[in-house]
């Protein structure tokens, strides 16, 4: 009888696994030729999907049958205790490898084999290395020891456990020599942290970058390199930036869709929010920070590769620097990003002396200021 | 039935057949500490499985963002009109799973089932403290998982602002439709959640104190109940904050208050201006609470593979007072590093530095966790069953997960990586995976204790190789996606070009999580189908230790026939030298024992000689290596 219901589940899934496959070749007998292999594609997924299931359910049938034999036998048949022993080690040198191919083929992907685009960004990526080597190393060693552990221990009748339950200078090791090793990671840590949040140049062009669902605008301070004073109450469909023009420092600031920045030169970004928060993340420029309603935050970095240095470098024409959205902010956070463009200071001037200011003098302004910038280059450095 | 009964000790009643016993009596409204236990688990494993389901649904939408699934528009009708998931519903899919994982499963269905079912028993108590409070914590859980439930189906959807409710997303019902009645529903659930954690806590806490039977020192209590009970402390101190943040925003969402909202527009915020508040006060608030909520679920998870491993390994563990030592680190240290969530919020970079100071020193008694389970492992015996294979796999989550988190407590490094995947690729390895996988450990070990019977082991075995694979496949690539700078909660990717590159990655996710979920539905049938049609189990199936299985298997309310046992020695006296079994029960009487732990400096049975002492020449290096990988 038992037989007779394992033999009728096997010829049931042989019969599933027929009929889902001739569906496939049904559909794909009937739908006509550039459908056929996209409906093939999605199909194959789930006959894919089904067979795991399947499979999974076999195998879980095969140990059922191979311990009930072993219940009539009176031995085990199975040794979990084995078999979890030498998976331990498959899964060990094959978790290895994997981790190792992971490093190798993935971590191209990673912004860390981009050239370095701001000034900081080589310190940041130093610590980031350095880091990564010690984590990097713990995690092969610890895991190394432990599923060769599993595997060396395994449960052996004719063996006792060693009862040994405390070392205290091993332990007193291994509680300095982590702390030891993270007093360095701290200490450097420290040294980056605090150099990438502090402003090192007083005269660092001011530019506000103003977030709002779901898009992003910048205001550039204009000639006077002074942002001019907001009012909330004032932010609209007019006026969404909420700048009132007729204040002092406003009349010549410029607001864009785009962020235009000029290259080697400190970039002081002044972060607003109009309605929750959001976050800016220059991820080119290993730079980020909340851009948080009623509360001013800022960060400052100077770019070092223009836009088209870096297609050059990267051999790719379409590669753009990016200002994201990164911190949940409604339906379509997902979209929310600006274009930045990192230019030489003279195509910069030049682009910003075509974007209209906020009145018509502060246009003239900026006119006027860019062209004696050009004549003379030390009044913009 | 009286509390006092049950609590008396010295003088047993045999009468607890007598007790009139109903079904609502036993089964639903019990003040037995086991049918309570059982019922957070099955709640907990219930939200568990939606939760789950839900993490599918999303995974689909982004591994085929342009695909259409008509399945979605059957389910999900209205948010997944013409097969898409709306992006609003996305959103909420992750903020409910997110906010069913760490709240409803991994702190509920965990401690609350384990703190329940372990404490009285463990300890030698007849059950807890206040029988009362304890089915009052379990029935105000059951009413929040019902409401955060309920918002599913509320007009505007759940609430959307991610699983930490920032405000004003989470303030402005403009902002967002599930900040509507969702987010209302969200918040009451949450504070009937708060007062369901506090009745529990401090109910462990009293009877972890007050009820230890005689003998049992608190050095000589099992490493789970020293997790409880930091555990619990843990919850006692922190999630009264929670309440008052949530309770604030209660207070800006419908009475117009501007504790959290500053410069809003009075259009935007229900035509009331609201100036002079702080949006990061709410999240200081939040994170005080849900910095140390990590080790909320972390240390049970934690104690409860310690314990598995000693058993399993037939070792004692090493380094016990280590271990609570480290437990009390990590429970005091889990307080003063909240600002680690916060470092990009243009908080002072002088506090940046202190919270990344304490945040790194965190790794320290980590560490020390970590080394002592590889040293019980050492010369262990090591019976591989289920549950000791998922405490491996908890130790190698909480090693790889752990080792991400030096990356993001490093203030400097978290610029670029704040809100990325690799923190979602950190966090679920370090908290989800690691406590998920001792909570299933948990759940093998002490099932014959909950249920009288034993569950399949083949099962558990294939169940155990597919979780963790699949668990590893999902979250290992995620840290290159972060690393690359994909943001986190985003929809779908196909607005940038430049992570076009991880379309086949995110596919590859997508099915290692379909196996991951699948595996989890065989264990899902062994353990009802173990539930009633299990083998029976034997009273001591391990022959671990500790008390719990100096009860009968047929459970009876005050735990012990007879008088409580009295307790001799700690619970780790496996493979002790000069005796036949490889295990000494607690409960062994052993007179001229004083403390076992001021006497058990190393005293090495077979070869005393070979143990490596530090001072002596031939431990050097090498020698050293040879012995911890075994060969010597």
């Amino acid at each position: 009888m038992k037989h007779l219901k394992i033999k009728a589940s096997f010829v049931l899934m042989i019969a599933m696994i027929l009929f889902s496959s001739s569906s496939v070749f049904a559909q794909d007998m009937t739908t006509d030729a550039a459908e056929a292999a996209k409906s093939t594609a999605s199909n194959i997924n789930w006959l894919i999907a089904g067979i795991a299931i399947l499979l999974v359910f076999i195998i879980g049938m095969i140990f059922d049958i191979l311990s009930k034999v072993g219940d009539v036998q009176k031995k085990q048949v199975i040794n979990w205790g084995k078999i979890n022993a030498y998976l331990a080690l498959v899964f060990l040198i094959v978790g290895m490898s994997a981790f190792a191919w992971e490093m190798t083929v993935h971590g191209k992907l990673t912004l860390f084999t981009l050239p370095s685009a701001s000034a900081h960004s080589e310190e940041y990526d130093n610590m980031f290395m350095i880091t990564l080597w010690l984590t990097g190393i713990v995690f092969v060693i610890t895991h190394i020891l432990l599923f060769w552990y599993t595997y060396k221990y395994k449960e052996d009748k004719k063996r006792k456990a060693l009862f040994y339950p405390d070392n205290h200078k091993l332990e007193l090791l291994w509680t300095i020599v982590p702390a030891f090793v993270l007093t360095i990671l701290v200490v450097r840590g420290l040294i980056v942290w605090s150099d990438m949040t502090t402003s090192k140049d007083k005269d660092a062009m001011n530019i506000e970058v103003f977030g709002y669902q779901f898009a992003w605008n910048a205001r550039y301070s204009g000639a006077d390199n002074k942002l001019g004073k907001y009012d909330f109450r004032q932010m609209g469909i007019v006026n969404a930036l909420g700048v009132d023009s007729t204040k002092e420092f406003a009349g010549d600031d410029v607001i864009t869709t785009e962020l235009h920045i000029p290259v080697n030169k400190a970039i002081y970004l002044h972060f607003r929010a109009k309605d929750v928060i959001h976050s800016a993340y220059l991820p080119h420029f290993r730079a980020q920070m909340n851009v948080v309603p009623g509360l001013p935050t800022k960060f400052d970095f100077t770019p070092t590769l223009t836009t088209n240095e870096m297609r050059v470098k990267l051999e790719n024409p379409n590669f753009d620097y990016i200002l994201l959205c990164n911190k949940i902010c409604g339906s379509a956070h997902y979209r929310m990003k600006m274009k930045v463009i990192v230019d030489t200071q003279a195509d910069f001037d030049k682009w910003l002396k075509e974007q209209p200011a906020l009145t018509a003098k502060g246009t003239e302004t900026n006119s006027l200021h860019s062209f004696l910038s050009k004549e003379n280059p030390i009044a913009s450095n | 039935m009286s509390a006092a009964a049950i609590h008396s000790d010295d003088q047993h009643h045999g009468d607890h057949g007598h007790h009139k016993e109903t079904f609502i009596s036993k089964y639903i409204f019990s003040m037995d500490h086991k049918m309570i236990s059982k019922q957070f688990l099955i709640t907990g494993i219930i939200m568990g499985t939606i939760g789950m389901l839900m993490s599918l649904i999303f995974r689909l939408q982004l591994a085929y963002p342009e695909t259409s699934f008509p399945i979605f528009e059957t389910i999900l009708g209205e948010w997944g009109k013409g097969g898409k998931i709306d992006p609003n519903f996305y959103l909420a899919l992750i903020t409910i799973h997110g906010t069913i994982m760490v709240f409803f499963v991994l702190t509920a269905g965990l401690s609350g089932t384990f703190s329940n079912l372990l404490i009285p028993l463990q300890v030698g108590a007849r059950d807890m403290a206040s029988p009362f409070l304890n089915m009052l914590s379990y029935w105000f859980f059951f009413t929040s998982s019902v409401l955060m439930l309920s918002s599913l189906f509320v007009q505007g959807g759940p609430a959307s602002a991610g699983w930490t409710i920032y405000p004003p997303l989470s303030a402005l019902p403009k902002a967002i439709p599930g900040s509507g009645t969702g987010m209302t529903l969200w918040l009451v659930s949450m504070i009937v959640f708060i007062v369901s954690s506090l009745l529990g806590s401090i109910n462990y806490v009293a009877t972890v104190i007050n009820m230890r039977t005689k003998g049992m020192k608190m050095t000589r209590m099992p490493l789970t109940i020293w997790a409880f009970l930091f555990t619990a402390i843990l919850g006692i101190l922190s999630f009264p904050v929670l309440f008052g943040g949530s309770l604030l925003l209660v207070f800006d969402r419908s009475f117009g208050t501007s504790f959290y909202l500053n410069e809003i527009p009075a259009d935007l915020a229900g035509g009331i201006e609201r100036v002079g508040g702080s949006p990061i006060l709410f999240q200081h608030l939040f994170w005080f609470l849900g910095h140390p909520e990590v080790y909320i679920i972390l240390l049970p998870a934690l104690g409860l593979t310690s314990e598995v491993i000693a058993t399993n390994a037939r070792k004692p563990i090493f380094g016990y007072r280590a271990m609570i030592g480290s437990i009390m680190a990590i429970a005091l240290l889990s307080f003063i590093v909240w600002g680690h969530h916060m470092f990009i919020t243009g908080m002072n970079p002088f506090l940046g530095s202190v919270f990344m100071l304490g945040t790194l020193i965190i790794a320290v008694p980590s560490a020390v966790k970590t080394f002592n389970y590889l040293g019980t492992l050492w010369k262990g015996n090591l019976r591989l069953n289920p549950q000791m294979m998922f405490a491996i796999g908890l130790v190698s989550f909480f090693i790889s997960g752990g080792l991400t988190g030096i990356f993001l407590g490093n203030a400097a490094l978290d610029i670029n990586l704040h809100d990325t995947y690799f923190v979602v690729a950190h966090f679920h390895l370090v908290m989800g995976s690691a406590a998920i996988f001792g909570m299933i450990c948990g759940i093998y070990h002490w099932f014959p204790k909950m249920f009288g019977r034993m569950m399949n082991e083949s099962l558990g075995q294939i169940h155990f190789w597919l979780t963790i694979v699949s668990a590893y496949c999902v979250f290992f690539p995620m840290h290159f996606m972060g690393l690359a700078g994909v943001p986190r909660r985003y929809y779908a990717f196909t607005a940038y070009d430049q992570f076009n590159v991880f379309v086949d990655m995110n596919k590859f996710i997508t099915y290692a999580a379909f196996v991951g979920g699948i595996a989890q539905f065989i264990f899902l049938f062994n353990f009802f189908y173990s539930m009633f049609k299990g083998k029976k189990a034997v009273q001591n199936p391990w022959e671990s230790n500790t008390m719990e299985w100096t009860t009968p298997v047929e459970h009876l309310h005050g735990n012990w026939p007879g008088e409580i046992p009295h307790v001799y020695r700690w619970p780790y006296d496996y493979s002790v030298p000069g005796h036949d079994k490889d295990f000494i029960p607690q409960i062994t009487p052993d007179y001229g024992q004083t403390d076992p732990l001021t006497e058990a400096k190393v005293v090495p049975a077979e070869d005393r000689k070979k143990i490596p002492t530090l001072e002596k020449e031939e431990a050097v290096l090498f020698s050293l290596a040879k012995r911890w990988l075994g060969f010597a």
